[in-house]
C-alpha cells in the first residue's frame, strides 16, 4: 500500500506557496489557524503603501455622472433627441425610456485645474485640486444589489469578502480600542443599501474581518456599556477575579497561547469600553470644526456627524470606514428614477458641506496624506430621460464617475473618458476590478498576490482581472 | 479543422524589440540552446502535465507566450532577473514538495544550467511544442492515472498495525500509536475522569453535565455513558449544526430584500431527526438529493430536499439577468452537493476545465444539468402521516363497531315490531310539523356555462366553477304543498367560497338583484306569482341592498346582500306572495334568481322552501323536506316503498331512547374522525408550483427546460444541450453515467428521476462515488471530535486539499463505516471510546517541538466551544434552557431554546453567534475558524442576556452559607469543586461585592450573579477540557 506522506510544510506550501511578501499571521489566517494569535494585529503590505486607511463615501443608488462631475456639452446640444439603437433593457424600466436629456445643472470651472463641476457641489468644487476623477468606470450589472456587491466585493454575486474585509484581513488594524472596519448607514430611517449587511460581509474570510455596522440609533456598538446595576469598581473587581481564576487554570496548562490571548482580550475589552464612546462622541469637537462639517445644519447634520466620526476613527487608527449616503432605493437614495433634479439636489445638499469639511479637516491635520478618500456609487445613470411626472434617469452599468483623493493619489487630474453623451465608458475604460486593484496598490498590495484559499480555490478581490490605474497615482 | 503553426519566434511581439536592440546574436544562441536541450527537456519532463494532457497549476509550457504568462503560483520566467525565475527554483528542488519534475530524479546540473542560460537569452522558442486546434482547446481527458489520486482511488482494505503495550484500546489507537512511534512521539496519559465526562457531554450533546448527571457518570461505565449521550435528543441538535454549515443553510433568499423562507426550517428539523434516529449516512445523502422521488410519501424525505434550495437567490431580477441567475442557482446546487458530500470543488469547472482536479468543463455541465428542472416550492405536507394513518385505522375499527351495533339494534325483531305499530298510528302528528317545506329540486341551471349547480342531500343547491361576472339561476321544483303563501331563500355557507360565503364574491358576499316565482302547469304554461313583502335574518342595508329590493322595479342595481355582519354565516330571506297560491295537481314551481348588480356576486349555496302558514318564522333551517312530505302522502295512500320506509324509520327511531343512544355514539365518533395535519414545507423538487418571486410579474420562468454547455460560463455563448451525467473520474470499470440513471415508475409524471440517478451514483461504493462519500463523511466526524480532520481540509479532497495525516486509518474507518451500514453512531462510539480521544489535553514543550500542531494526536487539542455551545452551556448551567425541539426559529436573542433554533436570516445574522465565528451561510463551510477578539470579552462582560442568565444562576445558588453556594456554583458550571484558593478568592469577591451593593436587600444575590458571570467568562468554561 502506497500512501502519500503528509507533512505540515507541504500543506503550508499548498496554501501559501507563491503568495510571497505576506506575514506569517496572514498565511496562517489563510488556513483558519488564527487561534492564539491576534487576528487584527497590524501587518505590512507587499510593499510600502502610501495610504494607511480608507474612507469610502458610498454614493448609494447610483449618482448620475453627467449631472455631477462628467461635463457633457454635446448632450446639451442633443437634448430632446431620441438615441437610435438604444437597448431598452439597459436600465431597470424598459417601458419608460425617453429621449436624451441635458443636465438640469449648470457647470462651471473650479479650482486651479479648472475642472468643470456641476452646481450641485458648491463647496466640494473647492477641492477638485485634491481629486483624481475616473470618468470611464463601468460595471457588470444594471440592478442595485448585484452592482453593490460588484463594487464592494469585486463580483456581482452574494457571499464574497468586501474590500474592507480584504484590507483588514491583510493589514490588521492600528487601533486596539476600536473596530478595524466600520460602516455607517443612513440614520434617517430611509433603509439600508440593497443587499444589506452582505455589502460589508467577510464572505469566506473569518468573520472577525467583517465590517462593524454602527447602529444609527442608541449605542453604536453592541455590549459597549457596563450592566446598569454595576459600577466601575464592581466590574473591575469581576475582571480582577477573572484574571486570578484564569491564571490558576493556565498555570496547569503552560504553552497554550490561545488561552493567554483570551485572558488579554478581557483587558482589551475593558479599554475599548472606555475608549470607544469617547471616539464616537463628536460633541467633544470644538465648535469651529463642527461648523466646518455642517453639524447643526438642518439639511446635512446627519451626514456631517458621520463624516466627523470617520475622521475621528482614522485618527485613532481604524483601517477602513465606509459611509453610505442615502438609504435603500428610489427617492430614499441617489436612485433618481423620478425627478433627477430634485433627487440629486437633495442628496448633494446632504453631503456637499460634510465631505468638503472632511477633506479640509483631514488636510489641515496632515491625515490626508495617508488616508485614501473614495467617492462613488454602484453604477451611473443614463443620459436619457426616464419618463415620469418630473423627468428622471435610469440605471447605467456602462458608465460612471468616481473620484479618489489623498492616500498618494494625484490631485486635479481626470482619467478616462465617457463617450460624448456620457452613455458608455469610451477612452481608457476602468473596470471595477481596476478600481479595486488601485485601492489595494495604495495600501501596499499587489492585487494579484493577495489571495485566500477556500474550498480548494484561490480567491482574489479582483478575480481574474484588475490593473492598477497608474496615471492617477502621485 | 484549422491548425496554427508559427515557424519563428521572431514574429512574436516582444522579440522584435530584442532584435532591434542588436541582440540578434543572443537570440541565435538562445534558439540553438532551445533546439539542442531545452525543447527535448520540456517535452520529456514538463509538457504532459503543463500543456498537453493537463495544465497543472495553470502553467502551460507549450508556447513561449503561455510560458511567460506563468502559472497560478507565480511567474515561471523572470526575464529581468533570470536567476530568480520560479521555474529554476522548482527544478533546482529549492521548494519542498514542489520539486519538479515530480516523482522523477532531479534534472542533471548541466541541463539546469542550460535552462538558466536560455532564460538569460530571453527564453526563445522556434515553434510551439504542440500543434493545437485553434478554436477548440484540447478537452481534458480523464485517465486511469487521474483515478489513482489518493481520494479518488477505491478504499484500501487495511489491517490495523500491531502495536506494543496496552495503551491502544482499539483499532483507531493502533493506527495512531504506530504514527506516533514513527514520529518519535508518545501519547498523553488518559484525561481525568471528570474532564473526560465533561468533554463527552460537550462533544456529543453540546451541554455540560448537571451535578446529578456528573455523579451518575462517575459511577457508571464510559461505554454506557456514550450510549446514553448518543441516545439523547440533544445529540441531534448539536451535530445537526455541523452539517448545516456544510449545507450553507439559511432561511432567507439573501440579496436585495432578503425575503424570509418561512418554511425552510423543516430542513433543519430533518437533519436533527435523521441524526437522532441514526439514519444510515447513505440514506441521509440520498434523501437530500432526491427524497421527493425516493420516498414521496415520507414527510421526512420531502423535508430533506430543502438541502438543494438552501442557497442564496436574488429577489429582484431584470430580464437580462433571468438566465444567468438560473445558471448561478444550478451552480449553487451542484457546487454545494460536490463540496458538502464529496469534498470536490465542481464549480471551478464552470468557465474552464478544473485547474487542479480532473473535472473537465463538460463534466460540470452534465452534472449541473441533473438539476435543470429542480426548483424551490412550498407544499402542504402531513408531517405525521404515519401517525395519521395509524390513528385513522384505529378510529375506523371502533367506528365500524358502533355502526354495526346500531344496525343490529335497528333490525332486531322487537324494534321492527314497534316500528310497524308506529306506522299504524298517527304518523303525521309524530313527525313534528314544520312551517317550512323544502322544495324538491327537479332541475337547476345557471345562465352561464361556467357555473354548475348541484343538488345536495339537505335539499340545498351548491354552485361550483369559476363565478362569472353576472348570471341567473333557474330552479324547477316539486312543491309537495297545495297552498303557498311564502317563499324562503336560504343563503348558506360552504368552505368552497371566500370567507365561507354565502356568496361567491371575493369578500364572500352576494347580491340577489332580482327574484321571480312562477307556477308551471303540466303543459309548461307559466303564471307569475307576485311578491309583495320581505324580511331577512340579515340585510346589508334597508334600502338598495335589502331583501325587499330583490323584487323592486330595478332588476340590476339593487338586491339582497349580507355584508357588514352577515358574511360567513347562514342567512335567510322570506318573501310574501301577493295572493296565496293554490297549486293544482301536477303544477310545479319555478324560481328565477338573478345576480347582476356586482361582479361575481352570486349565491354559492342556497335552499328554497315554501310555507302555507299565515306567519312562518324568519329563520334558517327547520324545513321539512319535500321527500318526507311525499312519504307521508304515500303512507296515507298505502303505496309506501322501501325508500319511504327508511325515511320514516328515521323519524320513528328518534322516539326510541335506546336507538338514540346508539346513534349518538356513532355521531360522536364521526366528529372525532382524525384529520391529517398539514404544514407548509419548503422542498426542492420538480413540477410543483414555484415559490413566489418578485420578478414573476416580469415573466421570470424559474427554470429553463434545457441546460447548455456554455463558453466561459456565459449563457449568451451556448454550445449545445448537456445531458445529465456524473464525474468521469469517479466512474470505474468502464461504467458510464447510464449505469446509474433511474427511470420513474410507469404512473409517475411529476419529476424526471434525474436526481435519483445522482443519488444512486453518489452512494455506489463499487463503481461510483460512494467510497469518496464515505471518506468525506468519516473525516467530517473525525474533524469535529479532534478539531482537525485526518484530512485537514474537510471540504477539499482534491489536488489542492491537504493530504491525509493517517491515510490508512481513514480508509480503515471508511470501510468499516460502509460495512456497518453507514452507522454514524457506531463511528462516534468507536472514536469516543478510543484512547486517542480520551487522552489528556496537557501541553508539552518537547512534543510540541516535534509536532507543534498536534497533527499526530499526542494530546487532545483543547478548543474553544462553538458559538452555539457557548450560549447553550450558559443557558443550561443557569437552569434557563427551554428544551422545546423543532419548529420555526426566531431572531430574538432573548429566546431560551437551543441556539440551533435561531432563525438564520442572511441580512440579520445573530450578533451573538457571529461574534464567535458562526460562518456566513453563503457557501459550504467545512471548518470554522476560532478567533479570540475583544468584542467576545465585551459580550461576557456586558451583554444583557449573559447578565440576565447569570442573575438567574446567582439567585438559585445564593445562600447564607457562602462556601456551599460557591461549591454549588462550581459544580453546576465547571463540573467540579473549587480548589482552596479558588474558594477563598471567590469568597473574598462575594464579601466585597455584597458590601459594595450596600443595603440592597438582594445584595448577596447580586454578588452571586456577578460571580456567575465571572465563571461564564472563564477559559475553563468555554474550552473543551
Amino acid at each position: 500500500m502506497n500512501f502519500p506522506e503528509y507533512t505540515r510544510r507541504h500543506w503550508l506550501q499548498r496554501a501559501g506557496a507563491g503568495v510571497g511578501g505576506l506575514g506569517l499571521a496572514t498565511l496562517l489566517a489563510d488556513e483558519g489557524l488564527l487561534d492564539g494569535g491576534d487576528p487584527l494585529a497590524p501587518r505590512k503590505g507587499h510593499f510600502g503603501g502610501k495610504a494607511k486607511s480608507v474612507i469610502w463615501l458610498f454614493i448609494n443608488g447610483g449618482p448620475s455622472q453627467v449631472d455631477t462631475w462628467d461635463y457633457k456639452p454635446e448632450l446639451e446640444k442633443m437634448d430632446g433627441k431620441e438615441l437610435n439603437g438604444f437597448d431598452k433593457n439597459t436600465g431597470f424600466f424598459a417601458n419608460a425610456v425617453g429621449p436624451l436629456m441635458k443636465s438640469p445643472f449648470e457647470f462651471t470651472p473650479r479650482g486651479q485645474c479648472g475642472k468643470m463641476v456641476s452646481s450641485l457641489f458648491p463647496k466640494l468644487g473647492e477641492h477638485v485640486d485634491k481629486m483624481a476623477f475616473i470618468h470611464s468606470g463601468h460595471t457588470e450589472s444594471n440592478n442595485h444589489s448585484p452592482a453593490l456587491f460588484m463594487m464592494n466585493s469585486g463580483q456581482p454575486r452574494m457571499g464574497l469578502p468586501c474590500v474592507g474585509s480584504w484590507v483588514t484581513y491583510s493589514l490588521g488594524s492600528e487601533s486596539r480600542d476600536l473596530p478595524a472596519f466600520v460602516v455607517m448607514s443612513d440614520p434617517l430611517n430611509r433603509g439600508l443599501p440593497k443587499g444589506h449587511a452582505a455589502n460589508w460581509g467577510a464572505g469566506f474570510l473569518p468573520s472577525v474581518y467583517q465590517g462593524t455596522w454602527l447602529k444609527p440609533k442608541g449605542d453604536p456598538i453592541d455590549n459597549l456599556n457596563r450592566p446598569k446595576h454595576m459600577n466601575d469598581a464592581q466590574q473591575l473587581r469581576q475582571l480582577a477575579l477573572l484574571k486570578k481564576l484564569n491564571g490558576e487554570h493556565i498555570k496547569e496548562r503552560p504553552g497554550d497561547a490561545e488561552l493567554e490571548a483570551r485572558i488579554k482580550s478581557f483587558e482589551l475589552a475593558y479599554r475599548m469600553q472606555n475608549a470607544a464612546p469617547e471616539a464616537f462622541d463628536i460633541d467633544r469637537e470644538p465648535e469651529h470644526i463642527k461648523k466646518l462639517y455642517g453639524v447643526g445644519e438642518k439639511r446635512c447634520d446627519h451626514f456631517a456627524r458621520q463624516c466627523l466620526t470617520a475622521r475621528r476613527m482614522v485618527e485613532r487608527g481604524v483601517r477602513f470606514v465606509q459611509i453610505y449616503s442615502g438609504g435603500m432605493e428610489n427617492q430614499r437614495s441617489w436612485d433618481g428614477h423620478n425627478d433627477i433634479q430634485g433627487n440629486h439636489s437633495q442628496f448633494a445638499g446632504e453631503t456637499d458641506t460634510p465631505i468638503a469639511g472632511l477633506l479640509s479637516d483631514l488636510e489641515q491635520r496632515g491625515l490626508l496624506n495617508d488616508t485614501l478618500v473614495i467617492w462613488g456609487g454602484e453604477f451611473g445613470r443614463l443620459p436619457l430621460t426616464q419618463k415620469s411626472k418630473k423627468p428622471g434617469r435610469d440605471h447605467n452599468p456602462h458608465c460612471f464617475t468616481t473620484w479618489m483623493a489623498g492616500g498618494g493619489i494625484k490631485g486635479g487630474v481626470s482619467y478616462g473618458e465617457s463617450d460624448e453623451i456620457g452613455h458608455h465608458a469610451a477612452v481608457d475604460k476602468a473596470h471595477v476590478n481596476d478600481i479595486h486593484a488601485t485601492i489595494l496598490h495604495q495600501l501596499g498590495f499587489n492585487h494579484e498576490k493577495l489571495t485566500y484559499v477556500y474550498n480548494g480555490r484561490r480567491f482574489r478581490l479582483t478575480d481574474v482581472g484588475g490593473k492598477v490605474i497608474k496615471p492617477i497615482l502621485a | 479543422m484549422r491548425f496554427y503553426f508559427l515557424t519563428f519566434a521572431f514574429f512574436l511581439p516582444g522579440f522584435s524589440a530584442l532584435a532591434q536592440e542588436g541582440h540578434a546574436e543572443k537570440m541565435k544562441a538562445g534558439l540553438a540552446l532551445f533546439q539542442k536541450s531545452i525543447r527535448p527537456a520540456l517535452i520529456d519532463n514538463c509538457l504532459k502535465c503543463h500543456g498537453d494532457e493537463k495544465v497543472r497549476s495553470g502553467l502551460d509550457v507549450s508556447t513561449r507566450e503561455l510560458l511567460l504568462e506563468g502559472g497560478d503560483l507565480d511567474d515561471a520566467i523572470n526575464l529581468e532577473e533570470p536567476k530568480k525565475s520560479y521555474l529554476l527554483t522548482l527544478i533546482r528542488h529549492e521548494e519542498e514538495d514542489l520539486e519538479m519534475p515530480p516523482k522523477k530524479d532531479k534534472l542533471p546540473d548541466s541541463l539546469i544550467a542550460d535552462f538558466e542560460r536560455w532564460i538569460e537569452l530571453g527564453a526563445p522558442y522556434d515553434k510551439p511544442l504542440l500543434e493545437k486546434k485553434e478554436d477548440e482547446p484540447t478537452e481534458m481527458q480523464i485517465t486511469q492515472g487521474d483515478r489513482e489520486f489518493w481520494s479518488f482511488k477505491t478504499l484500501a482494505q487495511v489491517t490495523p498495525p500491531k502495536v506494543e503495550g496496552n495503551w491502544a484500546k482499539g483499532e483507531i489507537d493502533q493506527f495512531v500509536q504506530r504514527k506516533l512511534q514513527q514520529k518519535k512521539l508518545t501519547a498523553n496519559p488518559p484525561a481525568k475522569d471528570v474532564d473526560w465526562i465533561r468533554r463527552a457531554y460537550l462533544s456529543v450533546i453540546g451541554l455540560p453535565p448537571t451535578p446529578e448527571q456528573l455523579k451518575a457518570a462517575k459511577s457508571g461505565s464510559r461505554a454506557d455513558l456514550v450510549d446514553e449521550l448518543l441516545a439523547s435528543p440533544h445529540y441531534g441538535e448539536r451535530w445537526a449544526r455541523h452539517w448545516l454549515d456544510a449545507a450553507r443553510f439559511a432561511e432567507s433568499h439573501g440579496f436585495e430584500q432578503d425575503y424570509d423562507r418561512k418554511y425552510a426550517y423543516h430542513y433543519r428539523d430533518f437533519v436533527i431527526k435523521a441524526l437522532n434516529s441514526n439514519m444510515p449516512w447513505n440514506d441521509f445523502i440520498r434523501l437530500q438529493i432526491a427524497g421527493d422521488e425516493i420516498a414521496p410519501n415520507d414527510p421526512l424525505a420531502m423535508m430533506a430536499t430543502g438541502f438543494l434550495g438552501a442557497g442564496v437567490f436574488p429577489t429582484q431580477l431584470t430580464e437580462k439577468e433571468f438566465e444567468s441567475a438560473r445558471y448561478d442557482e444550478l451552480d449553487d446546487m451542484a457546487g454545494t452537493t460536490g463540496t458538502a458530500m464529496l469534498g470536490l470543488t465542481i464549480g471551478c469547472a464552470r468557465c474552464h476545465d478544473h485547474k487542479f482536479d480532473p473535472i473537465p468543463e463538460k463534466d460540470y455541465y452534465r452534472f449541473v444539468s441533473i438539476f435543470t428542472t429542480t426548483i424551490r416550492s412550498e407544499i402542504d405536507v402531513d408531517l405525521n402521516s404515519k401517525e395519521y394513518e395509524d390513528s385513522l385505522k384505529t378510529w375506523q375499527k371502533a367506528h365500524d363497531n358502533l355502526v354495526a351495533a346500531r344496525n343490529s339494534y335497528e333490525t332486531s325483531p322487537s324494534v321492527t315490531r314497534a316500528f310497524e305499530g308506529w306506522l299504524g298510528g298517527d304518523v303525521r302528528k309524530s313527525v313534528a310539523e314544520s312551517e317550512w317545506t323544502v322544495l324538491e329540486t327537479r332541475s337547476a341551471k345557471s345562465s352561464q356555462k361556467a357555473t354548475k349547480l348541484t343538488p345536495q342531500d339537505d335539499g340545498a343547491i351548491l354552485a361550483s366553477g369559476n363565478a362569472p361576472a353576472k348570471e341567473t339561476y333557474t330552479v324547477s321544483t316539486a312543491p309537495h304543498l297545495s297552498t303557498v303563501r311564502f317563499l324562503r331563500v336560504e343563503a348558506l355557507t360552504h368552505n368552497s367560497m371566500n370567507r365561507n360565503g354565502p356568496g361567491r364574491a371575493s369578500n364572500g358576499n352576494f347580491a340577489l338583484s332580482d327574484l321571480k316565482l312562477f307556477a308551471v302547469d303540466a303543459k309548461g304554461k307559466k303564471r307569475q306569482l307576485n311578491l309583495v313583502g320581505a324580511k331577512a335574518t340579515h340585510q346589508q342595508n334597508t334600502d338598495s341592498l335589502s331583501a325587499a329590493s330583490s323584487f323592486d322595479k330595478d332588476p340590476n342595481g339593487t338586491g339582497w346582500a349580507v355584508d357588514f355582519g352577515g358574511i360567513g354565516k347562514d342567512q335567510a330571506a322570506v318573501y310574501e306572495l301577493e295572493k296565496a297560491a293554490k297549486l293544482k295537481e301536477g303544477e310545479t314551481l319555478e324560481v328565477a334568481l338573478r345576480f347582476s348588480n356586482n361582479s361575481q356576486h352570486s349565491l354559492g349555496r342556497f335552499r328554497l322552501s315554501v310555507s302555507g302558514d299565515p306567519a312562518p318564522p324568519v329563520k334558517v333551517g327547520g324545513g321539512r323536506d319535500g321527500a318526507l312530505s311525499a312519504a307521508l302522502v304515500a303512507l296515507e295512500k298505502g303505496t309506501l316503498d322501501q325508500k319511504n320506509r327508511e325515511m320514516l324509520f328515521g323519524h320513528f327511531a328518534k322516539t326510541d331512547e335506546n336507538w338514540v343512544k346508539h346513534d349518538d355514539a356513532v355521531r360522536r365518533s364521526e366528529g372525532s374522525k382524525p384529520k391529517p395535519k398539514t404544514t407548509k414545507v419548503q422542498v426542492s423538487s420538480e413540477g410543483f408550483k414555484p415559490t413566489k418571486h418578485h420578478a414573476d410579474g416580469r415573466g421570470f420562468p424559474h427554470f429553463y427546460k434545457e441546460t447548455h454547455f456554455l463558453s466561459r460560463g456565459d449563457p449568451n455563448q451556448k454550445k449545445g444541450v448537456a445531458q445529465p451525467g456524473y464525474l468521469q473520474v469517479l466512474m470505474r470499470d468502464g461504467k458510464e453515467s447510464e449505469s446509474w440513471k433511474a427511470t420513474p415508475p410507469a404512473e409517475w409524471k411529476r419529476t424526471s428521476y434525474r436526481r435519483t440517478g445522482l443519488a444512486n451514483w453518489l452512494t455506489d461504493v463499487d463503481h461510483g462515488a460512494g467510497h469518496l462519500l464515505a471518506r468525506v463523511a468519516v473525516n467530517r466526524i473525525w474533524h469535529h471530535h479532534f478539531g482537525r480532520g485526518i484530512v485537514a481540509t474537510p471540504n477539499d479532497f482534491g489536488l489542492q486539499g491537504a493530504l491525509p495525516s493517517h491515510p490508512e486509518l481513514l480508509d480503515y474507518l471508511a470501510v468499516k463505516f460502509i460495512k456497518s451500514g453507514w452507522d454514524v453512531k457506531a463511528l462516534h462510539r468507536e472514536i469516543l471510546l478510543s484512547a486517542a480521544w480520551g487522552q489528556s489535553s496537557a501541553n508539552s514543550k518537547k512534543k510540541a517541538s516535534i509536532d507543534p500542531d498536534n497533527d499526530f494526536i499526542w494530546r487532545f487539542t483543547p478548543r474553544r466551544l462553538e458559538a452555539e455551545i457557548v450560549r447553550d452551556s450558559i443557558l443550561a448551567s443557569a437552569g434557563q434552557l427551554d428544551a422545546t425541539m423543532y419548529g420555526p426559529g426566531t431572531l430574538d436573542e432573548r429566546h431560551r431554546r437551543r441556539s440551533i433554533y435561531f432563525m438564520i436570516k442572511r441580512s440579520k445574522l445573530v450578533p451573538m453567534m457571529q461574534i464567535f465565528d458562526q460562518p456566513e451561510p453563503l457557501s459550504s463551510q467545512g471548518s470554522r475558524p476560532s478567533t479570540t477578539i475583544a468584542p467576545q470579552a465585551l459580550l461576557f462582560m456586558n451583554n444583557a442576556q449573559v447578565v440576565q442568565w447569570a442573575s438567574a444562576l446567582g439567585a438559585s445558588v445564593a445562600s447564607d452559607d457562602v462556601t456551599s453556594s460557591i461549591k454549588d456554583l462550581y459544580l453546576r458550571t465547571l463540573s467540579r469543586e473549587p480548589s482552596p484558593s479558588e474558594l477563598s478568592n471567590s469568597r473574598s469577591f462575594i464579601e466585597a461585592q455584597t458590601a459594595s451593593y450596600g443595603g440592597a436587600k438582594n445584595s448577596k444575590q447580586l454578588a452571586f450573579a456577578d460571580l456567575s458571570q465571572v465563571i461564564f467568562s472563564l477559559n475553563e468554561f468555554v474550552y473543551l477540557p
